[in-house]
């Protein structure tokens, strides 16, 4: 009947209008309103592509690019990692096993600023707790977010101790529907733990290994929380991401323009990344298909 | 007891929602959303409710924000251009910033000028029309602990503003009673990254701290006294160390300094009270502001104001609102509930019996001879952001130089657009 084939479009309709309200129109909109200035009154201007040229011939636009570019290729690889050891932990049944599989996912029922706002104190240089244990243990205090050297991995460790439980669930939903059998046969074989773990569970993780780095990596170019309540995006512009960099143009600098054009570019980098890292991970089946 | 008929809880269901949809009518009353400071509830929620008890038909729908994010927040609600909100506090400075890019209604009609001081009318200004009501000035002191000096044998700095200490004495103190180690710290700024109290130390040396069109920071902002004033501050915390570093909350330093870790916090006379009545047991007193042997007294000056959007449209309510809250009374609630330098002429002449202390002495002679009013752009906006993230940096080492100079060149690019 030909009504039936519009019935999967009439289910999927809801989704798609949400997208397109909720996505696809403020990236056409910020797209459009990155050819565009304000005048000091804020009236628009057409600009061209002055806005992009500007950010193009300006070190602290590109200081900003290597830092996010430095800070996501550390941190996507380490909390996959880390995800996939914590998911790897608690795969096994065990004895108290939901116990740790919700102790690991708890950071992520802490809000993103509640995370920033609890470790900038438990990390204080002054006053903070951990330097008081340091000193205790007769360690020396250190900076932490307050050191150029120290503020992005520190940035990198806060934001996996939120992160790397969240991406354990898909993971560990990928591990368990693993069959037991092949497993067990790899064992037969002689396989030891490392071969089993490489020659069977990783090549049959792709996909969620691909799903999780792809999320995981548009998730870390957006962030932005722990930059403006903790650092700054310093010191000494350390810790400047791009979003931040956005966040200030927009709305410290009051150039919309300027921080349209910088979404933008941070959505093309997403996109390109993304697309190389779908590539990396495609599966045999899909690159024969 | 019968119970209702169908046509009897029709009837009651239809007066009530009648009553219900009609209630501005027969009250007649008007809400004004306000925008005001986070400051603690017993600082702000009398000042609105005697508003509200002397003007019955004005229903305040008061917002407070943290001071850390209120510049943002209202950056965000002011470019939507709506009437929201009516009124909004307004940081002295910014009030060219604000009127320039058309989010303060102009205020001439309402404020008479010869009952303020010249310096706040001269904060409230822009082009030579008033656009934010001045609602109090501030001016800093040094706070000591009279216990921890006592207990390190180290005399303490005079309450006379002659005898006012130089910021090399503040170090040699500050050695002797800091223990870093043990958490115990000499000296600190009540806010430490704000150039509202740390532009004076460039100032003291006699440092310009933009050009005097207002848009221009390159060779003022980055010159040698700056650089010397602002290195003395990197100093503090990186080489003398009598300084906490970090503490970029305004609401953590006074806590330190009450709670017996800081020897001397340089603050606002508006902290006073709450240090009083927080800290029942802390023995302080106050000293002038220091300043370098070999510059003059400078110190900061201006404070909050309060201004209207011109968007807004309560016409009537918010020049009412104006009218009250810069009445004679209305200020001697405000500087009883947050004691800020006042700006109205009475309060000075009919308070006089409060102002004999020796902290408000001190004021009132800073405020004759040494306050500096931060510079005068409609730039104000991005020059504090700029130069607060750099002065933040300082505190962690660099050249202070390099720093100041990449700051100076980023401030130029922003404020160009207020050119012409």
């Amino acid at each position: 009947m030909p009504a039936r084939r519009w019935i999967p479009y009439a289910f999927l309709a809801p989704a798609l209008l949400g997208l397109v309200i909720f996505r696809f129109t403020p990236i056409c909109l910020s797209l459009v309103g990155s050819f565009f200035g304000q005048s000091i009154r804020g009236d628009s201007i057409f600009v061209g592509v002055k806005n992009y040229a500007e950010l193009l011939g300006d070190p602290a636009f590109w200081s900003a690019v290597t830092t996010t570019l430095i800070f996501n290729l550390i941190i996507n690889p380490f909390q996959v990692v880390c995800a996939l050891a914590l998911a790897m932990l608690v795969r096994r049944p065990a004895r108290f096993i939901d116990v740790f599989r919700a102790s690991f996912l708890l950071p992520m029922t802490v809000s993103i600023a509640l995370t920033s706002i609890i470790w900038s104190i438990m990390l204080d240089p002054t006053l903070g707790p951990v330097n008081g244990f340091l000193r205790w243990a007769g360690l020396p205090p250190q900076p932490f977010f307050r050191s150029a050297d120290q503020a992005l991995t520190t940035l990198i460790l806060v934001a996996t101790w939120k992160g790397a439980g969240y991406w354990m669930v898909f993971l560990l939903a990928g591990l368990l529907a693993i069959p037991k059998e092949l497993d067990e046969s790899a064992s037969i074989d002689g396989a030891n733990a490392w071969q089993r773990f490489f020659g069977v569970t990783l090549p049959l993780m792709k996909r969620p290994l691909a799903f999780v780095l792809v999320a995981d990596t548009a998730a870390n170019f957006l962030l932005f929380a722990p930059v403006y309540i903790v650092t700054n995006g310093g010191p000494n512009g350390a810790t400047q991401l791009l979003m931040f960099e956005a966040y200030q143009a927009a709305f410290a600098f009051l150039n919309h323009g300027r921080s349209l054009a910088i979404s933008t570019i941070i959505l093309v980098i997403i996109l390109v990344i993304a697309l190389f890292e779908l590539r990396l991970f495609r599966s045999e089946d899909e690159t024969v298909a | 007891m019968s119970s209702l008929s169908r046509r009897q809880l029709l009837k009651t269901g239809l007066a009530g929602g009648l009553a219900l949809a009609t209630p501005h009518v027969a009250r007649a009353q008007t809400t004004l959303k306000v925008v005001w400071m986070g400051w603690p509830d017993n600082q702000v929620l009398p000042l609105m409710a005697e508003f509200e008890k002397r003007n019955p038909s004005i229903k305040l729908a008061v917002e407070r924000m943290p001071f850390t994010q209120i510049f943002q927040a209202l950056e965000v609600r002011l470019n939507g251009r709506t009437p929201d909100p009516d009124i909004y506090i307004v940081d002295s400075p910014l009030t060219a910033s604000y009127a320039a890019r058309g989010h303060l209604m102009e205020l001439d009609a309402l404020i008479d000028k010869s009952r303020f001081a010249p310096a706040g009318i001269g904060a409230a200004s822009y082009q030579g029309k008033i656009y934010s009501a001045p609602f109090g000035s501030s001016m800093q002191v040094l706070y000591f602990n009279r216990s921890l000096f006592g207990a390190a044998g180290v005399e303490p700095p005079s309450a006379d503003v002659a005898k006012r200490w130089t910021w090399e004495q503040v170090v040699e103190a500050g050695r002797k009673l800091a223990k870093p180690a043990e958490n115990l710290w000499g000296f600190t700024f009540e806010q430490q990254e704000r150039p509202y109290q740390l532009l004076p130390l460039g100032q003291s040396l006699g440092g310009v701290a933009l050009s005097p069109d207002g848009l221009k920071a390159s060779g003022f902002i980055d010159g040698p006294a700056f650089v010397e004033g602002f290195g003395f501050m990197q100093k503090l915390y990186t080489e003398a160390k009598i300084s906490p570093p970090g503490q970029f909350d305004t609401a953590l330093t006074p806590e330190l300094f009450g709670s017996g870790k800081c020897a001397m916090l340089l603050g606002g006379t508006f902290i006073f009270d709450t240090l009083k009545s927080k800290f029942p047991n802390l023995d302080f007193a106050v000293a002038p502001h220091p300043y370098f042997a070999r510059g003059k007294p400078v110190t900061p000056t201006g404070a909050w104001h309060f201004g209207v959007n011109p968007r807004s449209t309560q016409k009537e309510a918010v020049a009412q609102f104006v009218r009250d809250m810069l009445s004679y009374d209305m200020n001697v609630l405000w500087f009883k509930l947050r004691p800020y330098v006042p700006t109205l002429n009475a309060v000075w002449q009919k308070e006089n019996a409060t102002f004999s202390s020796d902290m408000w002495k001190i004021a009132q002679s800073e405020m004759q001879n040494t306050a500096l009013a931060r510079p005068a752009t409609p730039g104000f906006r991005e020059y504090e952001d700029i130069l607060r993230v750099t002065l933040r940096d300082m505190q962690s080492g660099g050249n202070v130089k390099d720093m100041l100079t990449a700051a100076a060149q980023k401030i130029d690019r922003e404020i160009a657009k207020y050119k012409g």
